[in-house]
């Protein structure tokens, strides 16, 4: 009987759902919904109209503006949720860190000593050129994050923590929202909205300023809470 | 066709098929090796001497210039850094414990 009755109820939950799928546009038609409203709108005009001829960069930093604006804030609030719970005071917790089990190999040290620069070289590279190549704030602060790590390794904390001084630390860590904040009001002062960009005629160099203030402030802000959080976790261990 | 072509579209062909052969020889020692460090020690190969053979085949196609420049910064990247990791991971393998696996103690471990 409750068989039954489970049977029925799925039956009638899958009519709808079914006729909703057959009412879909078939996978790939040019015609359907996904390709025509906005997409084909920003492939179009998005180099002229937002400023950047890297797409994604223009999507992401002006026409959605305000979501990556919220996703900036949520990845620092992650990072401040980590920080809440692990750096917890507690009782048992050691001041002099044991020695490392074991000595970072010769062969490495000097193979991350040699790269470094250029890996620094390449993180500016893609933050600084997001907006006209692939790449960008997100991309190239991951690289940062992965230096700062493999620099940790290298060079052991101690020396590693002095790459990033202490009083700017925090003010690192929140870069990217930060960034956003400052453009967005000055997108209130100049065009009248948050996050707006000058987009006539002879101010089209302080829009691709701003976006790429905003890559650095998303690039600096990655890497600084990667090599926090990778900081974090080994003091933890 | 000049010589000089030929000549390029010969190397090019050669160092192709030896990174081709390079990376069927690192996959197959990745499968069928015994232990831990076997293994590591084929996938290394395939990226030192296979991808360094082929984007070596890459940059003689292209011909000189910038483009080129670059396959052989890459090349040179991924010779530096393969070997460097491979080292790591063989030395903190052995460094914590892992016991290499040898011929004539393969029958006991079985048993």
């Amino acid at each position: 009987m409750k068989r039954a009755l489970v049977a029925a109820l799925l039956i009638v939950a899958a009519i709808p759902l079914l006729s909703i799928v057959a009412e879909l546009p078939p996978h790939a038609a040019p015609d359907s919904p996904a390709y025509t409203h906005v997409s084909a709108h920003y492939l179009e005009h998005g180099a002229e109209e937002a400023g950047a001829e890297n797409i994604v960069t223009d999507v992401i930093l002006n026409y959605r503006g305000f979501d990556t604006n919220g996703e900036v804030t949520v990845i620092f609030t992650a990072l401040a949720a980590v920080l809440a719970i692990l750096l917890l005071p507690s009782e048992e917790r050691v001041e002099e860190r044991p020695a490392p089990a074991m000595p970072v190999s010769m062969v490495v040290r000097f193979v991350v000593r040699l790269l470094a620069p250029f890996i620094a070289l390449f993180a500016v590279y893609v933050i600084m050129n997001g907006h006209v190549t692939p790449g960008g704030g997100f991309q190239g602060g991951t690289i940062l994050g992965a230096l700062v790590i493999a620099l940790t390794i290298v060079l052991g904390e101690d020396e590693a923590h002095r790459l990033l001084p202490r009083p700017a630390r925090p003010w690192l860590q929140a870069a990217a929202p930060l960034t956003f904040v400052v453009i967005g009001i000055a997108g209130i002062a100049v065009v009248g909205s948050y996050l707006g960009f000058p987009a006539e005629e002879p101010w089209q160099w302080v829009r691709t300023a701003w976006l790429v203030i905003l890559e650095i402030g998303i690039g600096v802000g990655g890497g600084a809470i990667i090599g926090t959080l990778f900081w974090t976790m080994e003091a933890e261990r | 066709m000049t010589p000089a072509d030929a000549v390029i579209g010969a190397l090019t062909v050669v160092f192709a098929g030896l990174g081709a052969f390079f990376f069927l020889v690192g996959t197959l020692g990745l499968l069928r090796l015994p232990d831990f460090f076997s293994r590591t020690h084929a996938a290394t190969k395939c990226d030192t001497v296979g991808a360094g053979s082929l984007l070596l085949a890459l940059a003689l196609y292209n011909g000189l210039d910038a483009d080129s420049l670059k396959i052989i910064a890459i090349a040179g990247l991924v010779l530096l850094t393969s070997p460097t990791s491979g080292h790591a991971l063989a030395r903190a393998a052995f460094r914590t414990g892992l016991v290499p696996w040898r011929k004539e103690r393969a029958g006991e471990e079985a048993s």
